[in-house]
């Protein structure tokens, strides 16, 4: 069986056109396009810096974009945002959002969610956005930081004009410097001096020196006789140590001669006098 | 004929010859009579190495109511000086062996009245616990007045004197019977204690009187 030649071509552009929308479809698919998506409602008293479109970021990815801005009476500024469902995880009925408004780069809502097992965001809730502006922080840091330097710019050139000045402070700190360095060297040549009559004096034949040895040999003389007393204070009282001895001796032997004539004195007490039996009792 | 006296003498001697007394009571005994002395004549230097042979002696024989005796003995001279006592050794002494005789003079020389016994006191004091529990001066002092033993006065006086209100009169009875025995330590407590009743009095005459005398007597 032929096959017309018209038949061949509508076939192809038939299967083309079924492969083409097969492939969009497909992309379609996996970009999303299918997906259910979540819209969430953020508020925020001031709308600048948002805007459509805006990227939602968690921990870095994208995980939605900003849809719509809206006013409400009240003159809140509302923003939808619309998160498809394999990102909603990450809102979390507790997680802060933030407009984060870099020095460079673009603007972006950033989602912080710290417990990501609290229950998810109602669709009905409306949380707030904090603003986190670089912009303005740099902004409201440069006016001091302009002033300062001005300052500095002030001083430079009172200094300089000071140094330029011959009868500036400068000028005359060298001045009075030189005077000083000039009398540092009289006081100098004065030590000199000093130093040499206090060498004569301390050396010299009759300087105090040799005047200090001959008391020091002196001394030393009348110690080595002093050496011969104290040997003699020495065997004093090696001497006084064995009288000692024997007044030890002396007074054991007293001792006894004593206990002796009381025991006579008692002895004879028991037999002259008629001593009686003492009794013992307080005064 | 000749060898007659002489036979009668020994047997006098004899006859005499008392019984053997302890050799511990004897010394104890002297001892403590040395102490006392030498103590009241304001020797203390010298009078407490007799209290620590006398309670030395006494401990040979192994009895500790004697002993508190003798510490009572001790702490009644210092009261017969108005001065204080460490009474320490005595209440040792009275816990491991009681004594109701002792313990009824210690009390009455820690000024402790109630706790006295009149019965157990020597007679002389028992007669003052009266006076002394109803304060009555004038009993108090014809009644010290009338102790025989002039050791024993002077506690009286240092008892009634160091505890209880007094007069001049108490105070003089101790310095009389000081001056009478020679005894310098009471005698100077006494007549400094008489300059402070004088002065306290309002008598400065009499105080400035006193302070002189006792300043020639020092000297």
């Amino acid at each position: 069986m032929s096959l017309s030649r018209e038949f061949k071509v509508g076939l192809f552009i038939v299967l083309t056109a079924i492969v083409i929308l097969l492939s969009l479809l497909y992309l379609a698919y996996e970009k999303g396009f299918f997906e259910k998506v979540f819209t969430f409602t953020l508020s925020s008293k001031s709308g600048d810096g948002f805007t459509e479109g805006m990227p939602v970021v968690f921990s870095g990815f994208n995980i939605g974009k900003v849809h719509a801005l809206e006013l409400n009476d009240k003159g809140i500024v509302l923003i939808r945002i619309k998160i498809p469902e394999r990102h909603v995880k990450w809102v979390k009925k507790d997680s802060t959002f933030i407009l984060y408004r870099p020095l460079i780069g673009a603007s972006r809502i950033i989602v912080i969610t710290n417990n990501l097992y609290s229950p998810q965001l109602p669709e009905d809730k409306i949380p707030e956005v904090e603003i986190v502006n670089d912009i303005n922080d740099v902004i409201t840091k440069v006016p001091p930081l302009i002033e300062k330097i001005t300052l500095i710019a002030d001083n430079l050139e009172t200094l300089s004009k000071n140094l330029a000045n011959p009868k500036g402070d400068f000028n005359r700190i060298l001045n009075s410097v030189t005077k000083v360095t000039d009398n540092l060297d009289n006081i100098l040549k004065k030590v000199d001096k000093i130093a040499d009559k206090t060498d004569a004096q301390l050396f010299s034949k009759d300087g105090t020196l040799p005047q200090i040895n001959n008391i020091l040999k002196d001394i030393i003389g009348k110690l080595e006789k002093l050496n011969t007393t104290v040997d003699n204070i020495n065997k004093i009282s090696q001497d006084a140590s064995e009288g000692m001895k024997d007044f030890r001796t002396l007074r054991s032997d007293i001792d006894d001669t004593v206990n002796a004539i009381d025991d006579v004195v008692n002895k004879l007490d028991d037999l002259i006098s008629s001593k009686k039996d003492p009794e013992f009792k307080a005064p | 004929m000749r060898k007659l006296p002489v036979i009668v003498i020994l047997f006098l001697i004899c006859a005499c010859g008392s019984q053997q007394i302890p050799e511990w009571k004897d010394t104890s005994s002297r001892q403590l009579e040395s102490y006392k002395y030498y103590f009241l004549t304001d020797k203390e230097g010298t009078s407490e190495p007799h209290f620590v042979k006398a309670k030395k002696a006494i401990a040979r024989s192994n009895d500790l109511n004697l002993l508190g005796t003798a510490y009572l003995t001790k702490y009644a001279l210092y009261v017969s000086i108005i001065e204080d006592f460490d009474d320490t050794d005595f209440l040792r002494i009275n816990k491991l062996q009681p004594n109701a005789k002792n313990f009824s003079y210690y009390n009455f020389i820690k000024g402790n009245f109630h706790a006295a016994d009149y019965y157990l006191l020597p007679a002389h004091y028992g007669k003052l616990l009266k006076p002394a529990q109803d304060k009555d001066l004038a009993t108090a002092v014809k009644e010290i007045s009338s102790i025989d033993d002039p050791l024993s006065r002077l506690v009286a006086c240092g008892v009634w004197v160091k505890y209880l209100p007094y007069d001049d009169n108490i105070l003089q009875i101790a310095i009389n019977t000081s001056a009478d025995n020679g005894w310098g330590k009471p005698l100077f407590a006494y007549l400094i204690r008489l300059q402070q009743y004088y002065l306290d009095h309002h008598e400065t005459v009499k105080a400035e009187s006193i302070k002189e005398r006792l300043e020639l007597l020092k000297k």
